[in-house]
């Protein structure tokens, strides 16, 4: 459809950009995009789409606005403490610009939902807070070869890369499956607040390429920022034959929702010398060491009991009643795969030693056995 | 001279907060070997215990993917260790 007047005054710098012109233009007013997640990275990049005429611009967040969201998520006001992410969201993108039509999802994506409402779009910006959410994501994307813009930070650091079905690397291929615990939410490590804002616009900026079809996407590879050293950086990923769901023989062919990932600051982090000082203060937490028998029998902390990661799923009663447990094992990964255990089982503050007993035995009292 | 490590934001607790360490080794394995003695457990994180990458986790020599720990490294490379993030 031709632009209108009032829209080629709105677009005139993007109409005088020969990569774009009256016919890329034409192409954003026709594009139907959806961003999963109103937060730091959605309102950036949901922001400059509504303000590049993207014709059809979904928001998609079940979240609702509170106040330490205002650090980063720069589609809301204080007045819209309280609010749903998606209307308030929604609201502020068609105030920015009338011409396009914004779609609110007050909701959460799940495995039900996804692929009706994922239909209805030509494009899909990732900027949500979880893995499971970011894997339902791809993988509706890829079931319904709809190309993705993906996105995530921790800290001072980002992550961006873009599917386009059939000709690259998918999420999955890049990332075969998630950290879960093992990386903290930025609830729990914080994040730079102009951090999302750096990410989402790179987003905005790859969907509105993928749109007009100018550039070179960046598909097949993996941009990382460290906002720290002010260094991007970039890695090839290549499409994986036996990735689970783009692969040759992918066994995911329907979407379904992970397992439920433990509530964020569910886990707590406990250094050895945090332990230490835990103890001589009196505390007496039950020390739970997850290692196999003969490296429990080698050397371990007084007091502790040994319940190996193998048998802690049938063993969890033994937790019945004691809140707070930390678990231990030779370095710090098997006790968070326990503490993940933990929390499904509904065990309260369950904390892992950070770096294990090496850490123990580097930082506190070297004589202990380690195997 | 030998290679050096830059370290994942979500791994730092294992380096004193250091992004990049100077690194050592003609293998990913020799160099993530050495790692380890410095940086107790940051193995770990990256590595399971049947020596396999973790799949959370990816390693790279300069700008290629490593997806075995014999992944030779030269004098000079820049071993990447990136780890998938979440936040949005």
């Amino acid at each position: 459809m031709p632009l209108s007047d009032s829209a080629r005054t709105r677009y005139q710098r993007h109409l005088a950009l020969p990569e774009v012109g009256s016919a890329g233009q034409e192409k954003l007013a026709a594009a139907r995009v959806l961003v999963v997640g109103a937060g730091g990275l959605g309102s950036p990049a949901a922001l400059y789409l509504a303000a590049a005429g993207c014709g059809t611009l979904g928001l998609l967040d079940g979240d609702r606005v509170e106040l330490s969201n205002l650090q980063r998520q720069v589609l809301f006001a204080t007045a819209d403490l309280g609010r749903s992410k998606a209307e308030a969201g929604g609201e502020h993108l068609a105030r920015l610009n009338p011409e396009i039509r914004v779609i609110a999802h007050p909701l959460e994506l799940r495995a039900a939902n996804a692929r009706e409402i994922l239909s209805g779009y030509d494009l899909v910006l990732d900027g949500t807070d979880r893995l499971s959410a970011r894997y339902l994501i791809n993988d509706a994307c890829v079931l319904l070869r709809r190309p993705l813009v993906s996105a995530a930070i921790h800290r001072f650091e980002g992550q961006l890369l873009t599917y386009l079905p059939g000709r690259g690397p998918c999420y999955r291929c890049a990332f075969p499956q998630g950290a879960g615990a093992a990386v903290a939410s930025c609830a729990e490590a914080g994040v730079l607040g102009v951090l999302p804002g750096v990410l989402g616009t790179l987003q905005a900026t790859e969907a509105i390429k993928l749109i007009i079809g100018a550039g070179e996407p960046l598909s097949g590879r993996l941009l990382t920022y460290d906002a720290l050293e002010m260094r991007f950086s970039e890695f090839r990923i290549a499409r994986r034959p036996d990735c689970a769901v783009c692969g040759e023989a992918p066994s995911i062919t329907e979407l379904r929702d992970a397992a439920p990932e433990p509530a964020p600051g569910g886990v707590r982090r406990l250094s050895a010398t945090g332990l230490r000082e835990l103890l001589a203060q009196g505390a007496a937490p039950l020390l739970v060491d997850v290692r196999e028998v003969h490296e429990f029998s080698a050397g371990h902390l007084e007091g502790s009991v040994n319940i190996p990661l193998g048998e802690l799923p049938q063993r969890l009663g033994e937790l019945a009643g004691r809140a707070a447990p930390v678990f231990i094992c030779r370095s710090g990964g098997r006790s968070l795969a326990a503490c993940q255990l933990a929390l499904r089982a509904q065990v309260s503050a369950p904390a892992n030693l950070e770096g294990g007993l090496l850490a123990w035995a580097a930082q506190v009292d070297p004589r202990l056995p380690v195997l | 001279m030998g290679c050096t490590v830059r370290i994942a934001s979500p791994l730092r607790s294992y380096t004193a907060s250091a992004a990049t360490l100077a690194g050592r080794g003609r293998t990913l394995a020799e160099v993530l070997a050495h790692l380890e003695q410095r940086c107790p457990g940051l193995r770990f994180r990256m590595i399971d215990e049947q020596n396999r990458i973790r799949p959370h986790m990816r390693l790279f020599v300069n700008a290629d993917q490593a997806l075995e720990l014999s992944a030779p490294v030269r004098d000079g490379d820049t071993v990447h260790v990136v780890c998938a993030l979440s936040g949005g």
